[in-house]
């Protein structure tokens, strides 16, 4: 059976449907829950975890490469969740980093915003006019959020392989077509969309060993060889690819790794003039 | 069923069925093999074959069409389909144009061979592949 991943308007109403889906299917429902433990794996509070998936670096806020950082955690617990059969997804942004297995569906759920700014109006004490707004600059945000993060706008509805609107269908029927959807030939997991999924979990996994050491790595997996790209300094080549070999090489399910060093053209630059 | 699962190989690089063949000869299938898609789907529709592994790009006939008239012709036909090129919207055509099972290359013989032993199974096969398979690379 597919993975089902969910994105929503609303984090809760998506809960809701994404539970109540897993609880159709009996399937296991995986969200922000599991940072906990992502987080005490990673010696970091979980807190910190929740706040980079919903902000920007900012001033006064997370560097850009502390964020990047906790997104990897966040994609490589994730991931290793996803590898167990019959999982839905919900709030961990998998959509964005779920990318090319045919077997995940991806489900969009849409919200009518003037009901969300009526429900907003009626919690916070504030007008519509004022709530409308809220959740119209929360679509900007989540916009830029994802360009930034994955450099993919997850408010595009083309990336998506179902689309419900919940202001015209409601949600027994919204759950019985996802239910539905997930039998569909298209979606079942073959011998290459699960190897994918592995390569992916690898690939996430490597990095998050990786990054804090080498934060600008990028790692590609392909059926147990792993390829790592890092960049330094000509002198530094034999140094760096002995010590990733060492980090990495004795990791489950890596069979080769191959280090590429791209020359660092900024620091010997500074090296050059020094 | 006989004992014995009758297997079409469909390849136009002559390696895959070199490989392949000698590797599901050793766990009991009857193996053609072919590089040539018009000859194998002569054959097919001479023959009824319990799988069909079908390379996806080829010359004037692709893997996609040749799944399209071993389903057409027999539902019983499992249709492993390989490519080199793979990606997930051809993956989710093969399978929704009914395919078994979707294998990106390079692979092993062994890989295949857990393939059709699951292809087997489906069909109901009682080859015990368990004990037929031997070396894990072979």
């Amino acid at each position: 059976m597919p993975i089902i991943i969910f994105l929503s308007d609303s984090y809760e109403k998506g809960k809701e449907i994404a539970k109540k889906t897993a609880d159709n299917l009996d399937y296991k429902y995986v969200d922000r829950d599991i940072l906990g433990e992502i987080a005490k794996r990673h010696d970091i509070t979980e807190s910190k975890l929740l706040k980079a998936l919903d902000e920007m670096p900012s001033l006064f806020g997370f560097s850009s490469k502390t964020w990047h950082q906790y997104l990897v955690y966040i994609q490589e617990g994730t991931l290793k969740e996803l590898l167990d059969d019959k999982v839905i997804c919900h709030g961990l942004a998998a959509h964005l980093y779920v990318l090319g297995v045919s077997h995940v569906m991806k489900v969009r759920i849409l919200m009518d915003p003037e009901k969300m700014a009526r429900e907003i109006a009626s919690k916070e004490g504030i007008s519509v006019e004022k709530a409308y707004n809220i959740v119209k600059q929360q679509k900007e945000l989540r916009k830029k959020w994802s360009l930034s993060a994955f450099n993919i706008d997850e408010t595009d509805l083309s990336r998506y392989d179902l689309v419900i609107n919940l202001s015209q269908i409601d949600d027994k029927e919204a759950v019985d077509m996802i239910a539905k959807a997930s039998t569909y030939r298209k979606f079942q997991p073959m011998t290459y969309s699960i190897r994918c999924l592995h390569d992916r979990e690898l690939a996430s996994r490597v990095k998050a060993v990786l990054l804090k050491r080498f934060p600008d790595v990028r790692v590609n997996a392909t059926n147990g060889t792993v390829v790592i790209e890092i960049k330094a300094l000509k002198r530094e080549k034999q140094k760096k690819t002995r010590i990733i070999k060492e980090m990495v090489g004795n990791m489950a399910g890596v069979n080769y790794v191959e280090v590429h060093i791209i020359n660092d053209m900024l620091r010997q630059a500074i090296e050059t003039f020094r | 069923m006989s004992d014995k699962l009758e297997v079409l190989i469909l390849d136009d690089e002559p390696i895959v069925g070199k490989r392949l063949k000698p590797a599901l000869t050793k766990i009991g299938c009857n193996v053609e093999v072919f590089q040539d898609p018009k000859e194998a789907l002569d054959r097919i529709d001479q023959k009824k074959f319990d799988i069909v592994v079908t390379d996806i790009r080829m010359d004037e006939i692709d893997g996609l069409q040749v799944l399209d008239r071993v389903v057409k012709k027999s539902q019983h036909t499992k249709v492993i389909m390989i490519t080199g090129y793979a990606m997930m919207s051809v993956a989710r055509e093969a399978m929704e144009r009914g395919a078994f099972d979707f294998i990106a290359k390079p692979f092993t013989p062994n890989d295949l061979r857990e393939v059709i032993d699951r292809a087997a199974k489906a069909l109901g096969s009682d080859i015990n592949f368990e004990t037929t398979t031997g070396t894990k690379n072979g």
